[in-house]
């Protein structure tokens, strides 16, 4: 028996260890266990390490969080320190 | 131009985006921007690189992370996490305050808040890691490009608290050391002197210190059993065995002869030996008192046997001298009160204060004697010193036990002088006492305690002792008294 692919997916884009880059995976990984456990699969990009992932999805500024899944896609620009802010914005479904 | 639902809700959803971008840039929530052609681009971050920050962190001595303004760690060295025993990618992220037990982070919430009074660090002792350490905790504002927060420094105080310890410990112990009365000295595991105390160099007559003991003085074992030598001695030290009290003599010395040596392994750290530590006590007093002690024992045990004699002596004289047994108990009960009150006399007053007459005086008064011309004093009204009056006491209680024995006092007949003058050189007192017999004097074939005790007086100072003459016309003692003991 396999494992589903999870409907819902988060990219968290990231320009190295960059204080704001660290923050985001911090507050992601806090707010996803928290309020949404098991909810989304989460993949963090290093665009450092590819930049040019960062036309795919429009990435201008770092960090920015991109709910992928499920559409339409979202953007959360910033370090997600705003726990509220981040929650309205990957519930909103249209 | 007609413009589809979808598209204006498309272009909506780029200008919402777009705005959403620059508030972000504006209030500084983004700390980096992707520039360039879709082929080109490029990562800048906005305030400058953190690599260099981070390459600044990582070779600093102390362990130092970056903190930012909610708390959260964002860099550290691997000084840190060591100091925090975790790997350092678990930190990353991690709220500072919950690496720390409550106590550390209470002083870590102290010292990142800034406040007075922690401007130069706060010592905080950790607990993680493979042992607790003492650190000193300081942290100053820190800008990141758009973060804000704090470089957090953890300085490690455990090896510098622990050789302010061992130097504070050297301190006491060397005051230990000094302030004892014992000569100490302290060797390393080749046997030189590496710490002496005053009183070693008092013995040794200069600084020990460099030099091999076994050599400085040799000393000599009294002990059968004991180390045959000091390079014996201070081998069974550095062996582990402490070796306690062991008389020895250091006729080398400068100052002590008789000593009673010890020496025990110094042991530093986990029963590793560095050398060891010898106490050497001068014993001289104590060995000086012990032999004196000896002499009168056997002063004691020839002064019963010498009374005895003149007991029987005095009889004798009474004897001849009395009609009746009367008489005789009268006189004879007489005389042996005198012969008590000598010795009353002289014990009472501790030989002190005491001229050669009042000495003299008191070991013939139990012979009755005053008034008969046999005893002729001259100047003999010279004050000593209470340990010259010992010594002539002895001397004179056995010129007078042999002359009522053998001499002037054994008939009727005899005559005693004692006269005293004072020499120039060496600047003492000289008594001699002469006798006067009828009878033949021979000089005796075997030396008896008493003949011993007079021919070894006076000799406890310079300039002092005796010489005995066997005149034909009875005995010649001359007596030279030390100058320091005459007053």
């Amino acid at each position: 028996m396999t494992e589903l692919p999870k409907t819902k997916k988060l990219v968290l884009y990231v320009a190295g260890q960059t204080p704001k880059s660290l923050a985001a995976i911090a507050n992601l990984q806090r707010i996803c266990d928290t309020h949404l456990p098991g909810e989304y699969e989460i993949d963090v990009v290093d665009l450092r390490q590819n930049p040019k992932l960062a036309r795919e999805h429009g990435i201008v500024a770092i960090p920015t969080l991109v709910r992928e899944l499920p559409v339409p896609l979202r953007k959360i620009i910033g370090d997600l320190s705003d726990d509220e802010k981040v929650l309205v914005s990957l519930k909103v479904e249209g | 131009m007609n413009i589809s639902p979808e598209a204006i809700a498309e272009l909506k959803r780029r200008l919402r985006e777009a705005e959403d971008t620059i508030r972000a840039i504006r209030e500084g929530e983004v700390d980096a921007l992707v520039v360039g052609l879709e082929d080109r681009a490029e990562v800048f971050p906005i305030g400058g690189d953190v690599d260099a920050f981070r390459a600044f962190l990582d070779a600093m001595q102390p362990g130092a992370a970056a903190i930012d303004g909610e708390g959260r760690l964002l860099y550290a060295n691997a000084v840190f996490a060591e100091m925090m025993g975790a790997p350092l990618e678990t930190l990353r992220g991690r709220v500072v305050a919950s690496l720390f037990d409550e106590a550390a982070a209470g002083v870590i919430a102290e010292v990142i808040s800034g406040s007075e009074g922690c401007r130069s660090g706060l010592p905080l002792r950790l607990q993680a890691g493979s042992a607790p350490r003492d650190v000193l905790a300081a942290a100053a504002p820190l800008s990141l490009g758009t973060t804000r927060g704090v470089a957090l420094t953890l300085t490690d105080l455990t090896e510098r608290l622990r050789a302010e310890q061992l130097e504070r410990s050297g301190r006491v112990a060397a005051a230990i050391i000094a302030s004892a009365a014992e000569a100490v000295m302290v060797c390393d595991l080749a046997g030189i002197v590496t710490h002496a105390n005053n009183a070693a160099r008092a013995v040794f007559a200069g600084a020990p210190e460099g030099q091999p003991l076994a050599q400085i003085v040799p000393l000599e074992f009294v002990a059968p059993d004991a180390p045959c030598n000091m390079a014996e001695m201070l081998r069974r030290a550095m062996a582990g065995e402490a070796v306690q009290g062991l008389e020895a003599r250091a006729p080398q010395g400068a100052t002590a002869v008789d000593l009673l040596v010890s020496a025990a392994p110094l042991i530093v750290g986990e029963a590793e030996v560095a050398g060891c530590v010898v106490t050497l006590v001068d014993i001289g007093e104590r060995k000086a008192l012990e032999r004196q002690q000896l002499l009168l024992m056997q002063e004691l045990d020839h002064r019963v046997k010498n009374i005895l004699a003149v007991v029987l002596s005095i009889s004798r004289r009474t004897q001849r001298h009395t009609d009746g047994i009367e008489q005789f108990m009268g006189a004879f009960t007489g005389r042996i009160h005198a012969l008590s009150a000598t010795h009353n006399l002289l014990a009472e007053k501790s030989w002190a204060e005491l001229t050669v007459g009042e000495i003299l005086g008191a070991e013939l008064a139990p012979f009755g004697l005053e008034g008969s011309g046999r005893v002729v004093l001259h100047d003999l009204d010279r004050a000593i010193s209470p340990r010259a009056a010992v010594s002539l006491g002895m001397l004179f209680h056995e010129l007078t036990t042999n002359a009522a024995k053998y001499g002037a006092l054994r008939g009727d007949s005899g005559v005693i002088t004692v006269s005293a003058r004072r020499v120039a050189a060496p600047g003492g007192l000289v008594i001699v006492w002469k006798e006067q017999v009828s009878h033949a004097v021979t000089t005796p074939v075997k030396q008896g305690f008493g003949t011993a005790v007079i021919a070894q007086s006076m000799q406890h100072a310079p300039g002092g002792g005796t010489e005995v003459a066997f005149e034909t016309d009875g005995l010649r003692c001359t007596i030279a008294v030390p100058g320091e003991d005459t007053l």
